[in-house]
């Protein structure tokens, strides 16, 4: 959840609450508030969105306090029409709008009805004596009745001992709106308790300070590398949060990526597993899976950076073949490095890579498949500290990428969000199923179900030969506690600390770690992993060639074979990720059916 | 006192080098020290090798495939040495990565480092923020030095912190490359050198990656307090094999 710490005045205060993980800071302009501002603020400092709070304020005052104070946003707290908003609404494109309602017993919440589409938040405030600041909360249990594709800021009187409560509603707040309750005296707040606040509401599923997610994560990285993962560390959320960021990555989803990709309701499937079977038609993706939401992400970045060179690497060549197209993209250098073994087992890919300009070469060390790959390219980002830009194709890797990834991969269950609202008229489902390889495609589907322990998350892995034979990528079945390419997780290894290879028949799930997030969501049960073998999984996918007319990839398909394995209720909603279309997999699919 | 700390007073052209433990045979491990003590090399340190060494350029990786597959582990490796302060005096460094030491036990690891004769280990993979915050005081109970990196890139902050927390020495690295590599060291390299001399840390210095003749050694020693041969060793003993050391290290003396 983001915070918005409103009531702003004091410059000395202001500073030091801009110091915090805050998003948005609230200055009051409003001439019966004791909070009421009338000076010039200082000039902004830090990532938050500077918003002014006006009361029936005339359109002409609004606009004058939005150029001279530098406002990212207003906050409308009064009984403001739709007119205003839209008339504001023409005057700055990018003003962030938010509409206060003041909630009683019985508000009416059609009266958010007509702002629906015009406001970017609606704030919900206690209705009191004042037009605000009145530091008691309404009853939240209200909420519960009220949806909408705008989402809310919760207002009134929230305090250090709302956290547990904030945290069980069942429609939560995107943003929580504090004020009276974290002053020392009117206007200033105790920095201490706010910085504490924030710490309490933040989720134990997300990585810390350190990139830790409980005890997995970490960077682990030698000296070498440290400039370059700590200053991406230190840059990376200040930039992605940049209105220009936004706006460029978020049209190349669209435009570029063909985004919003759809929530598919399989008819078919859903008759023979006895539940309301939905497929997120990640397989629809430009160049065919979810690893370009990523690498779109990355390459903007890189931009921002300065970077003129790119490198990755790649198992079966998806990743690869996602960086190469947005190098093309951008007009920059890239190199991806790939195994051998794989070179010769994914050779279309290699030509597509080598077709969009990238130079593939071959890890020749090791095992030579994606671990090695992954060596090399960490190596060549050694050798070029200041010029290369590393792209890492999953939630793997040092902090922060296994974050920053999860995130560019959060579109995916964004989507399935507010496309589940209006085929199924709720935001969440019962269960969310996806194959985890390093875990991106995942993390993204999960990243807006985490919170909400009534979504049950199910991971498949690959299996391979068996679980229990040497021949898996059975991560969290068969891995041990350890250190892989800069990340504390799960991996596969001898009793000696040796990292072995690992075995399936999907290239993109054969890699002997597990994202640090998956580890954790392993570790606490969050999440509950199943082990899919290849038959299990092959047979899965040609059902869904049969049944829908879509051929997935072999990585997905393991996703699809969790259905055998569960019983539902006929009214459970299910969503299964399609990460990928299985062009790339024809040969292995031929093979093993002889067609 | 720390072998590591005694040996630093008394030299000021420390002559280190790296070798693959259980490279080319497995039992080399032994006569490899003996040969190199004889030799005249003032510090050793011994490869621990890893599947995946991120910071170790091809030659070194391919000595470590090759140790693996000729059955060396940790636990080899301290039975290889278990009574070599009995032959061998001068300061032993580990070299290796991070998971073989945790899998092994950190303490575990370090108790048997201490029993053995160990003085200080070298973890590329382990930085400053997590051995302070969590090994820092498991190793000073066991004395072991933990010798920490630092690189061109590496700030003057950082290097201040990372002098505040070393033992034994500063490994600074001579370049933005992992090792292996064999030209002379440029301009820049030297003006880096001079830089850190003049900090007047409170660690000496040992330059490693890079060097490979006297050239490049004497070089290291003008600034700095020795240098630390890895590739250019152990791509020598894969060719000369490890009876006639001496042969080796006189290129540098
Ligand atoms: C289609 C598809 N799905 C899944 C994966 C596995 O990666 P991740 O677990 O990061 O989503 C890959 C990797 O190449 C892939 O191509």
């Amino acid at each position: 959840m983001k915070i918005k710490v409103c009531g702003m005045r004091n410059p000395d205060n202001i500073e030091d609450i801009s110091q915090l993980d805050i998003q948005f800071m609230g200055h009051i302009f409003y001439e019966k508030s004791v909070r009421n501002v009338t000076q010039k603020l200082p000039e902004k400092n830090g990532s938050h969105k500077r918003i002014g709070v006006f009361v029936n304020a005339p359109y002409e005052q609004i606009l004058e306090t939005v150029y001279f104070q530098s406002l990212d946003g207003v906050q409308l707290h009064g009984n403001e029409e739709v007119a205003l908003l839209k008339k504001l609404h023409s005057a700055f494109p990018n003003l962030i709008l938010i509409k206060t309602f003041s909630i009683t017993a019985n508000f009416n919440f059609e009266e958010t009805l007509p702002y629906e589409g015009f406001a970017e938040y609606f704030l919900f405030d206690t209705h009191g004596l004042h037009p605000g600041g009145n530091g008691i909360t309404f009853n939240w249990e209200l909420l519960d009745q009220w949806q909408s594709r705008t989402p809310y800021i919760l207002s009134g009187g929230i305090a250090m001992q709302h956290t547990h409560a904030i945290k069980q509603l069942k429609n939560k707040p995107d943003v929580l709106d504090i004020n009276s309750k974290f002053e020392s005296s009117a206007g200033i707040k105790n920095t201490a308790l706010i910085q504490q606040f924030i710490q309490e509401m933040k989720s134990k599923y997300s990585a810390d300070e350190a990139g830790f997610y409980g005890e997995f994560g970490g960077a682990f990285v030698p000296e070498m590398l440290y400039p370059n993962v700590q200053s991406l560390k230190e840059s990376y959320k200040k930039l992605i949060q940049e209105p220009s960021f936004q706006e460029d990555y978020k049209k190349l989803l669209q435009d570029y990526v063909g985004r919003p990709t759809p929530l598919y309701f399989s008819k078919r499937l859903s008759a023979q597993y006895g539940a309301k079977i939905y497929l997120k038609r990640e397989d629809l993706c430009h160049t065919g899976a979810h690893k370009i939401n990523n690498t779109i992400g990355q390459i903007l970045l890189a931009q921002r950076l300065g970077k003129k060179r790119i490198i990755a690497e790649t198992g079966a060549g998806q990743h690869g073949v996602a960086t190469a197209t947005v190098c093309a993209l951008m007009g920059l250098e890239c190199v991806v490095y790939m195994g051998e073994i794989d070179m010769a087992r994914q050779a279309p890919n290699v030509a597509r890579m080598k077709m969009l300009g990238a130079t593939v070469k071959p890890a020749t060390s090791g095992s030579k498949t994606l671990k090695d790959a992954t060596n090399e390219a960490i190596r060549d980002w050694i050798a070029n500290p200041t010029d290369t830009f590393y792209i890492i194709g999953s939630v793997v890797g040092p902090a922060p990428y296994p974050e920053m990834v999860a995130e560019f991969q959060s579109v995916i269950s964004e989507e399935i969000k507010k496309q589940l609202l209006e085929q199924e008229q709720r935001n969440t489902p019962d269960y969310v199923i996806a194959c985890v390889g390093g875990g991106s495609n995942a993390a993204g589907a999960f990243y807006h179900f985490i919170e909400d322990e009534s979504v049950q998350l199910i991971a498949a892995e690959a299996g391979g030969l068996g679980a229990d034979t040497a021949h898996t990528a059975a991560t969290t079945f068969r891995g041990t506690v350890g250190v892989i390419h800069g990340s504390k997780t799960l991996l596969m290894q001898t009793e000696d600390g040796q990292i072995t290879e690992p075995y399936s028949i999907s290239a993109g799930l054969d890699y002997p770690g597990v994202g640090p997030l998956h580890a954790h969501l392993f570790q606490t049960k969050r999440a509950k992993f199943f082990s899919i073998n290849d038959d299990e999984a092959l047979a899965a996918g040609l059902n869904l060639c049969k049944k829908d007319g879509i051929i997935p990839a072999i990585e997905s398909s393991h996703a699809l074979a969790v259905l055998e394995k569960m019983t539902f209720k006929k009214e459970d909603v299910v969503v299964v990720n399609l990460s990928g279309r299985g062009d790339k997999d024809l040969e292995t699919y031929i093979n093993y059916f002889g067609f | 006192m720390n072998r590591i700390d005694q040996k630093l007073a008394q030299s000021s052209n420390v002559l280190s080098i790296y070798f693959t433990a259980g490279f080319p045979n497995l039992n080399d491990t032994v006569p490899t020290l003996i040969n190199l003590e004889k030799s005249g090399v003032d510090l050793i340190e011994i490869g621990l090798p890893f599947s995946d060494p991120l910071a170790d350029g091809p030659t070194i990786q391919a000595s470590s495939t090759q140790a693996l597959a000729n059955g060396m582990s940790t636990q080899v490796l301290f039975d290889q040495l278990e009574n070599i302060r009995a032959s061998v005096q001068v300061p032993l460094i580990i070299m290796g990565y991070i998971n073989p030491v945790l899998q092994y036990g950190v303490e575990r690891f370090l108790q048997a480092c201490q029993r053995i004769g160990i003085d200080g280990l070298i973890l590329p993979d382990l930085p400053l923020e997590i051995y302070t915050s969590q090994y820092q005081e498991l190793f000073e109970q066991y004395n072991i030095h933990l010798i920490q990196l630092i690189t061109p890139q590496t700030s003057e902050a950082r290097i201040n912190a990372i002098d505040q927390v070393s033992k034994g020495f500063i490994y600074m690295v001579s370049t933005a490359a992992t090792t292996g590599n064999t030209g002379v060291f440029s301009d820049e390299q030297q003006e880096y050198f001079k830089r850190i001399a003049a900090m007047n840390l409170k660690n000496k210095q040992l330059i490693g990656f890079g060097i490979h003749n006297k050239e490049t050694f004497d070089c290291a020693t003008n600034y700095q307090s020795g240098g630390i041969i890895g590739s250019d060793f152990v791509r020598y003993v894969s060719e000369h094999g490890i009876d006639h050391l001496e042969k080796y290290t006189k290129k540098y003396r």
